[in-house]
């Protein structure tokens, strides 16, 4: 049984190595993800004010058009 | 029972503030234990301390694979699909340490047996058991988080899959295997020193914390991605994509 230590580090080490492997992963996920969020949200936030004004014009050219065309 | 869910809800809400630090404790006790206090095995030698990372690994991972279970069938009952989000948590964490059971039972398997790998029933049942959950991961992973459908046929894969765990557990009674007989709950109680138990116990605590902090870490990764969906959807919507 000599040269047990280096299957008792490997052991070990496998555990270690790919306990931080998986939470390098996640974290990296998680980040993407809450930045991917952020970003959404922003766009969404920037998209309101933009389709609102989009629907005013339109409402109001429509108001323009429909009395020249009643006249 | 909603007394019971508002205490749930209560203590999930200090998760980030006790689970750390525990699962921190919990493996520095861990690896103390079984290097320094847990007594040197007279024939296997130093090497036999691999045991305390290998059986805890095992049964976190049939713990994890427990939540895919019970997970799949809330999704199933109440359509409600965070219960996938908290399965594809569970079977990550749960594939993870499947992983772990294997490569430290062959780093452990090569001085003792001489091999790394014999198609032995513990064995294979064991690499059944992680290619059954990969495959569910990866079948999820291609699909919408978002697709009802697909969930409810992941789920029902899950709760099939789960067979397999009484399989690993009975295979070492059922045939003649390589890997030892149950040297921790036999019918005449632990066939091993008391400081042994101890030490796994120790082990099984703190391997068991960690897997609950990952399931809960993953859970909110899987809940981000369904938002992220959902917000993109909705974005796509208003700009009449």
């Amino acid at each position: 049984m000599e040269g047990q230590l280096e299957y008792l580090f490997a052991g070990f080490a496998v555990f270690w190595a790919g306990l931080l492997v998986y939470l390098v992963w996640l974290q990296a996920r998680l980040r993407a993800l809450q930045a991917e969020v952020r970003r959404l949200e922003e766009r969404l936030a920037e998209e309101v004010p933009v389709a609102e004004a989009t629907a005013a014009t339109r409402s109001a050219s429509a108001a323009r058009v429909a009395p020249e065309g009643g006249a | 029972m909603s007394w019971l869910v508002g205490q749930a809800s209560r203590i999930y809400a200090f998760r980030w503030v006790t689970l750390p630090p525990l699962v921190g404790v919990g493996m520095f006790a861990l690896i103390a234990a079984s290097l320094v206090v847990a007594p040197r095995e007279s024939v296997e030698g130093e090497v036999q301390r691999v045991f305390y990372i290998h059986f805890p690994s095992a049964l976190t991972a049939y713990g994890a694979l427990f939540v895919v279970f019970v997970s799949s069938i809330a999704l199933l009952w109440t359509k409600d699909m965070r219960w996938d989000a908290i399965a594809r948590a569970a079977a990550g964490v749960g594939v993870l340490f499947t992983a772990f059971t294997l490569g430290t039972g062959a780093i452990w398997g090569r001085p003792t047996w001489g091999v790394y790998w014999t198609w032995d029933a513990r064995l294979t049942s064991t690499l059944i058991l992680l290619l059954l959950y990969g495959g569910y991961l990866l079948a999820r992973n291609l699909a919408d988080p978002t697709d009802e459908q697909a969930a409810r046929y992941g789920a029902v894969f899950a709760i099939f899959a789960f067979a397999d765990i009484p399989v690993i557990n009975m295979s070492v009674r059922w045939w003649r295997t390589l890997h030892p007989q149950p040297m921790v709950v036999g019918s005449d109680g632990p066939a091993m020193p008391l400081e042994m138990v101890a030490v796994m116990m120790i082990g099984l605590v703190g391997v068991g914390l960690l897997a609950t902090w990952l399931i809960v870490l993953r859970s909110e990764t899987e809940l981000l991605g369904v938002r992220t969906q959902a917000l993109r959807a909705r974005l796509d919507r208003r700009m009449g994509v």
